[in-house]
């Protein structure tokens, strides 16, 4: 009787020992690496993929190179405890297209998706890429994180999406469960805060509006239309050019006898953006030049002033994701990039010469923290099921509310981020320069932010 | 007398179910095989209808298009007044110029050597970016804004270095590529030619990147000419035309004075009978490489000047369209060449101006459709048949 109470007893008493001893301590500090989270094991991967050779060499690289740092930072604050994050980029350009190539990236994706190991993609960066992915990453389960697709049919269907030449099925576009969010705000608000800066700031009428005929542009422009419509203005024309044009002077001239006081351009600059500007300024035309977070680069300055006047890109505008360099949640990321990338030629080692940068950032870090929510909910140990881990990380994607760079981010239904708004900047001195911010709500009005 | 098919084997059991009682009648019974076009259905008449609106359109494919070119010209200025047709005629005036003498390099190979040299559109190109590595060396940017005297001798020193430097090129690729094919069966230079092409291409994308890159000339000329109307014509349009016509007069002059040129020609004619006149058969196609290279790199000059930036894939899309105005022309005609670089920029500005710029390209292929349906010669060809 003694015996069995005190080896009972003493039974006891080293259980508790060792339950205390190999079990985790429940939550004990949200900051990275709490004592449970030590006892992780395992890799995980994350992967970028982004445009970073050929005409997108000027916008893939930034948020890339965010992305990355954001790995180095969670691997050297050991965000994971005792795992560790593996970082895979994948470039989807291709030679053929001197640039992003869809196909490329639907190999990328297939090819992450096909590693257990992967967990989640940040990427990709344009929205005709995002076309040929996302059936992919949600056949396979795979978290897609977009630091700059902007074609609103990605996520929700609209009226442009049955447009012939956009011709988006959204819903064909999920072949799983919805696994792409973006942490940008979709072209519907672009384009109705575009229409509001052409109308009503810049106090236009006639619009010349031309597309590159791809999915982001081409939506861009049928937006613009549809909301500088109905602010009263008139599409005087509305004209598509592939992007290998390399002479507007035809278009420039039909503007002229048109009486059009306003060219608004739906494409990117690698499809000649800062070509129209140059012959605009070739044809003596003084009107603005208005363009989308597409046109928005350093290479559109250098195309529109390769012409008989070398500053012709004076007083071009063009909206893009917010100035995110003017958010004081920003200065500690643009700081960590500068220190980390001081090596690179210019304009790469400086993180605010783009303005995805922090896109790319935060949307890695978002992926992060809902791994590392994951992992906690399961004892501290990622989930073994590659396609259960992948699903985990979905879901916990949809309930994110995360405070970055960008300020604060979160996601609706639909995959889209709820921090929206859009900033005007104009070419002043040879550089592109904030003007307004603008923020729209669910009813369609614009107003100024700051 | 055999103009219409008459009923043959393997179309019978299909005719017969569809023809009507007396067709079938026809078809069935022995004398059915004579053909009777008097009696038969309608569907009997559409093929030899078909023939006839064929040869009425071979015949008269010229008049056609410039019909359908003025009527263009006309809906222009009904949209915008003399003053937009004044402005697209001069945008068409200049791009067909560069296609003009890039359609020439294209139309005196083949004319040669019956080859569509798929690489020129590369030369040319490449002649661009030779053009700004010798600018930039010699600092020819800074020269041509020391006055006209000083204009004009940048813009020669630029011309005769770029010239020499893409003929050397062109007759490079001939000596490298094409001259051991020169009696291989017909695919075996396209396909080199192909092969050129790319590795011309993956060459400059090397060497100077993916982007558009500033050739810095599109300064060296500039200004107003004169202003008619509304149409602003600078100094820059009459340069790359008047420049264009020159260099094309100028070939039509050597081609047809001196004995070089004398030698193309009937090479161009009849290779085997030149030979036996004691012509030097590979000096000829050398000589005809360096002159179709040396115009490729004129009109990649006269584009820097005009549009100010070169991209590696340029060529390709460009090559293509100064193709069709050479096939349009009639291949291996230099006159024709020309007039088909012109009538191409029409095509182009014009189409573009009623369709929308999206249309530009796809009515220049269709053109070159209509071109091979029906006047596969071109405009100012000679029929191959007839040569024999």
């Amino acid at each position: 009787m003694h015996r069995t109470a005190a080896s009972l007893s003493f039974a006891a008493i080293a259980g508790l020992g060792l339950v205390s001893a190999c079990g985790t301590s429940t939550g004990t500090s949200s900051s990275s690496g709490g004592a449970g989270l030590a006892g992780c094991h395992g890799t995980i991967t994350v992967a970028t993929d982004l445009p970073l050779t050929g005409g997108d060499a000027t916008d893939g690289p930034f948020p890339q190179m965010a992305a990355a740092l954001a790995v180095e930072q969670a691997n050297t604050a050991k965000t994971l405890g005792g795992c560790t994050l593996k970082y895979v980029s994948k470039d989807d350009s291709s030679v053929l297209k001197n640039g992003h190539d869809p196909a490329q990236g639907a190999q990328n994706i297939t090819a992450l998706a096909s590693d257990p190991s992967v967990v989640g993609v940040v990427g990709p960066f344009n929205s005709s890429v995002a076309l040929a992915e996302i059936p992919k990453a949600t056949a396979n389960h795979l978290a897609l994180i977009s630091p700059s697709n902007t074609n609103p049919c990605l996520t929700a269907v609209v009226a442009v999406c049955s447009d012939p030449t956009i011709k988006i099925d959204t819903a064909s576009l999920y072949q799983g469960p919805h696994t792409y969010f973006r942490v940008i705000a979709s072209d519907v608000q672009q384009g109705e805060i575009l229409a509001f800066i052409a109308s009503h700031e810049l106090m236009k009428t006639k619009a010349y509006v031309i597309d590159d005929q791809e999915a982001y542009g081409r939506g861009l422009a049928l937006l613009f239309a549809k909301y500088f419509a109905a602010d009263g203005g008139t599409v005087v024309t509305q004209t598509s050019l592939p992007g290998s044009t390399t002479t507007f002077a035809t278009q420039m001239s039909d503007a002229q006898s048109k009486g059009a006081d306003i060219i608004f351009f739906g494409g990117t600059t690698g499809n000649g953006c800062g070509l129209v500007r140059r012959d605009m300024g070739a044809a003596g035309l003084t009107i603005p030049l208005l363009g989308g977070d597409g046109c928005q680069d350093t290479k559109f300055i250098t195309d529109a002033n390769s012409g008989a006047n070398t500053s012709e890109a004076e007083g071009a505008q063009a909206t893009s994701a917010p100035d995110v360099t003017k958010l004081s949640s920003s200065a500690k990321l643009f700081t960590d990039y500068a220190a980390r990338y001081a090596s690179l030629p210019a304009p790469y080692n400086d993180g605010t010469k783009e303005p995805y940068t922090a896109y790319g950032y935060d949307a890695m870090n978002i992926l992060i923290q809902a791994i590392k929510a994951v992992i906690t909910n399961n004892g501290n140990q990622p989930p073994s099921d590659s396609m259960a881990f992948r699903d985990a990380v979905v879901a916990q994607l949809h309930n994110t509310s995360y405070d970055g760079a960008l300020g604060h981010t979160g996601f609706d239904s639909n995959g889209d981020t709820t921090n929206t708004g859009f900033t005007l900047y104009k070419v002043v001195s040879g550089a592109w320069t904030g003007v307004h911010t603008y923020a729209v709500d669910t009813s369609g009005n614009v107003s100024v932010k700051s | 007398m055999s103009e219409e098919s008459g009923p043959v084997g393997g179309e019978q059991s299909g005719a017969v179910a569809t023809a009507s009682p007396q067709a079938r009648a026809l078809l069935v019974s022995p004398e059915g095989l004579v053909p009777r076009p008097r009696d038969v259905g309608g569907a009997r008449r559409l093929v030899p209808t078909l023939r006839l609106l064929y040869r009425q359109a071979s015949a008269n494919f010229a008049a056609l298009l410039l019909v359908a070119i003025a009527l263009a010209v006309v809906a222009v200025f009904h949209n915008g007044g003399l003053t937009l047709m004044g402005q697209q005629i001069r945008n068409a005036l200049v791009l067909g110029a560069i296609y003009a003498l890039v359609a020439i390099g294209y139309t005196m190979v083949y004319g040669i050597i019956e080859l569509i040299n798929f690489a020129h559109g590369d030369v040319f190109t490449l002649s661009g970016f030779y053009a700004i590595i010798f600018a930039d060396r010699l600092h020819l940017d800074q020269l041509s804004t020391k006055g006209f005297g000083g204009l004009i001798l940048a813009l020669a020193i630029l011309f005769v270095m770029s010239m020499i430097a893409a003929g050397l090129t062109g007759m490079a690729i001939e000596r490298v590529a094409y001259r051991r094919l020169r009696d291989a069966p017909r695919l075996a230079p396209l396909i080199t030619a192909i092969g050129v092409s790319f590795l011309i291409e993956g060459f400059m994308l090397v060497f100077f990147g993916p982007d558009n890159v500033a050739t810095h000339k599109a300064t060296w000329i500039t200004g107003q000419a004169f202003s008619l109307g509304g149409i602003s014509v600078g100094w820059k349009d009459i340069f790359v035309v008047g420049m264009a016509l020159l260099l094309m007069f100028g070939l039509g002059a050597f081609v047809r004075t001196t004995r070089l040129g004398k030698a193309m020609r009937s090479t161009a004619q009849d290779r085997a009978a030149a030979l036996l006149c004691g012509i030097n058969i590979n000096r000829t196609i050398s000589v005809t490489f360096f002159i179709g290279s040396a115009l490729a790199a004129a009109a990649a000059i006269i584009y820097s000047i005009n549009y100010g930036d070169l991209k590696w894939n340029l060529g390709f899309r460009l090559g293509i369209i100064a193709f069709t105005a050479a096939v349009l022309g009639g291949i291996g005609n230099i006159v024709g060449a020309g007039i088909g670089g012109f009538l191409i920029g029409i095509i182009y500005v014009f189409g573009g101006s009623l369709a929308g710029g999206e249309w530009s390209e796809a009515l220049i292929f269709a053109v070159l459709v209509l071109i091979l349906t029906f006047k596969p010669v071109g405009l100012f060809g000679v029929d191959v048949a007839s040569r024999a």
